[in-house]
């Protein structure tokens, strides 16, 4: 097991490596930089700029600037610095990570917390018309764009005001106590939770179904309810348990599309995540927060894929052997 | 209200008046410190009242709240409430007003001013505002390394030579400025350097850490500023809060102390929609950046949702096309040094002043403001649109739509339609036919291209539109330079001012779009050198008579080339909720909150 994790750690090195030179050599193919829009301000003189240009170390040729964000890296563990913001990259990612991962977990929240009863409900009831007002319930979320679903919601937070119209904080946040801080934040986490954790509930609610019915056709189900066990204890005590299996997998890999996968909805529900900094910095090339932001990112991916693999591994003991 | 025995009991005054009402932080404000010798009476219709607070909309949080190293909107809207410059600009009039300095005068034919700084000017953090802050930020300004963008105004080409303006603080009140050369623009280049205190930043300049102070991640409290306002919270993509600074020198006619709101919040709101969405939420107080199709609607619905939608006339915002005229600047493979960058036969059509003469005759811009203006738009033809009071020149024109002339007039270029498919071949055979760029995400200018495009099939000249994504516009405009025309707009400057457009106007500048860099004392065109000269007389004289004469003329010169083809300009409304007193949106940025110490909430404390 030590090994194995060991491995997949040192293979990340030459991944990430491979992902930072293919992103930079992505962003300077792409026309203009940073101080490109800039020019375009009769007020900001070329003088100006080119002095802008020698700071930044954009008038070195890409693989100098490269060699040096590595050597940087390497060195002084310096991701450099955002160009707009005149702080270390890191400091500007911070906050919209926490804020992108809280998003993505009460959004994990919402999928499997649904998942699982409905799943299990659709199971018991096969056929009947509790599995079948589900399925198409859940299919047609599935079936629905998520800029289409997440503009619905927002439209029902607009028309009943219910819910507030994007954001992450109310303005008089500061002067609430501490529960009704909690209470606000809950109010507009709500929606964008909903909108990302209902689109994998599909899925993942049909996948307990199936797990759970193969569990239920086994001898084992046979022999607990022929020894007069009530069905509620047969399904919840014995079935259940050996059908949640393959399901831990699968939560293991939604660990990796933790940072990626609210993107969309972070972007219509005025989210300050991790999304929109990435999709600024990119709209105004901001070179270095563009790379910090990838490679994170990409280090929550490989480390969600790792995870997923050790829980299976935990839970199933036969890929362990080798 | 400048002598120092009314100060205390206005004080005693407002005590009194303390304890009821609401307003955002709880409890009404009260004003526990004494007013400076030297206030400042701000000019208002309505004597307001304290606390409440504003909720505006920004397409983007602030990057940084350094005012000397801000590039961009976002920050910029947010940094012009917390810090003052020697002297401002009254939006409505253009004028230069008192803001730190009281007054000043001039010398030496012009050449420099000398300021006079307010006492008791505090900075938020209770300490003084003297010359030797000014001093300090100048010498930001003017370092070499950091280079920030407003340290090119400061230097002047006088006699082949770059000098740059001299400084210097003789006494604690006084800052003296001296240019090289008379400047008309002189006091507006010094109020580009917005004021620092230098005791909280000298050490990080002396470190070369200058840049990277005063960013989103200082705390609020140690970002201490000489505006209105200073920063309560900031939260990424969020919002910014401001609260007032209890040590400001604004005051109303009454003597009370501004601002009078307790509170300017900027929430991000990312693009139009989601803006507008706010608004009617109740999310935002004020709107301004509605699209012309929803005009109607807000006017129907202002009553009954209690917002008045001002009419604030004309944008200062251009909306023109070009031909490229660029020529090769730099040595580069393929192309001839000092030759055109499109084909030569494009450049043929393109140089002909006739040509671009029937372009213009050929744009049906009535059309244009029925179409994608909804009704709400005026014909435009100079930089300086109509509600610029003190540039705009009414008998300033070009050639508008006539496409029966327009055709007359290619018809005796000779440039016919010979084969019968509608359009017209020049005398090599070429159709004339040419891309427009733009940009593509930009619905305005598509619908505007689209119907560029049919009105100049019927004068058979073949125009295709193509969308880009800015960056990729604006690589093609500026480096490639490999495009046959461009739709673009300006924005406006502040102060709307001729002189400020020197990269513009000037043969050399780089957003001189049509031609840029255009090699020092040797333009292109006799059109051109005439333009400059007549710039240089436009900002180098005081004489306001004079500068207007001189931007008249080159604008006529301009039209008269059609260099630019001018494009009608969109009528502002901008709702603000009714609640709020003396609002006077403009249209320079920032519209709504340009003058936000004088805006009051008739009801603090209510939602």
């Amino acid at each position: 097991m030590r090994t194995f994790v060991l491995r997949r750690l040192l293979q990340t090195i030459p991944l990430l490596l491979g992902i930072s030179a293919l992103t930079f050599l992505l962003l300077q193919l792409a026309p203009g930089d940073f101080l490109a829009t800039m020019a375009e301000n009769p007020q900001i003189s070329p003088a100006a700029i080119e002095a802008m240009r020698r700071r930044f170390g954009l008038d070195q040729p890409w693989w100098t600037q490269y060699l040096l964000y590595l050597r940087n890296i390497f060195l002084h563990l310096d991701f450099g610095e955002s160009f707009s913001r005149h702080q270390p990259v890191f400091t500007v990612l911070r906050a919209g990570l926490a804020n992108t991962l809280l998003l993505a977990t009460s959004a994990a929240f919402v999928t499997w917390g649904l998942a699982i009863p409905l799943g299990v409900l659709a199971a018991v009831r096969q056929y009947g018309w509790t599995d079948r007002t589900l399925s198409f319930l859940a299919f047609l979320w599935l079936s629905v764009p998520e800029v289409l679903s997440g503009l619905l919601l927002l439209w029902l937070a607009a028309s009943t005001g219910w819910f507030p119209v994007g954001g992450m904080r109310d303005l008089d946040y500061d002067t609430f106590g501490p529960l009704a801080k909690l209470g606000d934040l809950v109010r507009h986490l709500a929606l964008p939770a909903l909108a990302v954790g209902l689109i994998p509930l599909a899925g993942r609610m049909r996948q307990m179904r199936a797990s759970l019915l193969d569990q239920l056709r086994l001898d084992y189900v046979t022999t607990a309810r022929a020894k007069g066990l009530p069905e509620s204890q047969v399904v919840v005590r014995h079935a259940l348990r050996n059908a949640l299996n393959p399901l831990i997998t699968l939560f293991g890999f939604t660990l990796g599309s933790l940072v990626s996968g609210s993107f969309v909805a972070e972007t219509i529900f005025s989210w300050p995540g991790l999304g929109s900094l990435t999709l600024e910095a990119l709209n105004t090339r901001d070179q270095y927060l563009v790379m910090g932001s990838v490679l994170l990112a990409s280090t929550v991916l490989i480390g969600g894929n790792l995870v997923a693999d050790v829980l299976l591994a935990v839970s199933d003991p036969r890929i362990r052997q080798d | 209200m400048r002598n120092g025995a009314v100060g205390p009991c206005l004080v005693a005054i407002s005590m009194c008046l303390a304890g009821c009402g609401g307003g955002a932080g709880g409890g009404k404000w009260v004003d526990r410190q004494p007013l400076p010798p030297d206030t400042m009476t701000t000019r208002m219709d309505e004597v307001g009242r304290h606390g409440g607070r504003f909720v505006a909309g920004a397409t983007a949080s602030p990057k940084t709240f350094n005012p000397l190293m801000a590039n961009e909107t976002s920050s910029n809207e947010i940094i012009q409430q917390m810090f003052i410059s020697l002297t401002d600009v009254d939006y409505r009039t253009q004028d230069d007003i008192p803001m730190l300095a009281r007054s000043w005068d001039y010398s030496d034919g012009g050449r420099t001013v000398t300021y006079h700084l307010r006492r008791g000017a505090r900075f938020s953090d209770a300490l003084p505002i003297t010359s030797d802050d000014v001093k300090f930020c100048f010498d930001v300004v003017m370092d070499s390394t950091l280079h920030p963008s407003m340290q090119d105004a400061l230097f002047m080409d006088v006699g082949g030579r770059h000098v740059p303006f001299r400084y210097s603080a003789p006494d604690s009140y006084t800052f003296v400025v001296t240019a090289p050369a008379t400047d008309a623009l002189i006091l507006s280049h010094v109020a580009n350097v917005r004021v620092l205190p230098k005791h909280v930043l000298e050490p990080a300049f002396r470190a070369g850490q200058f840049g990277s102070s005063y960013t989103t991640a200082t705390p609020p409290d140690s970002l201490v500023t000489s505006g209105p306002w200073r920063l309560k919270s900031y939260l990424e993509n969020q919002q910014t809060v401001l609260s007032r600074n209890p040590y400001w020198f604004g005051v109303d006619a009454k003597g009370s102390r501004l601002p009078y709101l307790d509170e300017l919040v900027f929430r991000v709101a990312k693009d139009q929609d989601a803006a507008a969405q706010m608004f009617h939420a109740g999310e935002l107080d004020g709107l301004d950046n509605v699209k012309a199709e929803d005009y109607k609607q807000y006017a129907a619905e202002a009553q009954a949702k209690s917002f008045v939608l001002y009419d604030v006339g004309p944008s200062f915002n251009t909306t023109f096309f070009w031909f490229n005229l660029n020529r090769v600047r730099k040595p580069e493979k393929g192309k001839r040094l000092g030759g055109p960058e499109v084909e030569p036969y494009k450049f043929a059509w393109f140089s002909s002043r006739d040509f671009r003469r029937a372009v213009s005759m050929a744009v049906d811009r009535d059309g244009i403001i029925r179409g994608p203006y909804y009704g709400y738009g005026s014909k435009a033809w100079s930089i300086m649109t109509e509600r610029n009071q003190r540039w705009y020149d009414s008998t300033l024109t070009a050639p508008d739509h006539d496409p029966a002339a327009a055709n007359a007039l290619l018809d005796r270029l000779g440039w016919k339609d010979r084969n019968g498919d509608g359009v017209r071949e020049d005398a090599a055979g070429h159709p004339l036919a040419f891309t427009l760029v733009y940009n593509g995400d930009n619905k305005l200018r598509q619908a505007i291209a689209a119907l560029l495009q049919d009105d100049l099939a019927k004068v058979g000249i073949k125009l295709t539109p193509a969308g880009l994504d800015f960056n990729a516009l604006l690589s093609k405009t500026r480096s490639e330079r490999n495009y046959d025309a461009c739709l673009l707009g300006l924005g406006s400057a502040v102060p709307s001012d001729p002189g400020m457009g020197a990269n513009f106007w000037k043969s050399r500048g780089m957003t001189h779009y049509w031609d840029m860099e255009q090699p020092v004392g040797r333009p292109d065109t006799p059109a051109e050198a005439r333009i400059d000269s007549l710039f240089q007389a436009c900002v180098g004289t005081n004489d306001l008579a004079e500068r207007k004469r001189a931007y008249s003329a080159m604008s006529r010169v301009l039209n008269d080339e059609c260099f630019l083809i001018w494009l009608p300009t969109a009528e502002l409304r901008i709702p603000v909720k009714s609640r709020f007193g003396n609002v006077h949106p403009s249209p320079m940025p920032h519209r709504i909150l340009w003058d936000s110490d004088r805006i009051f909430d008739r009801h603090p404390g209510e939602k």
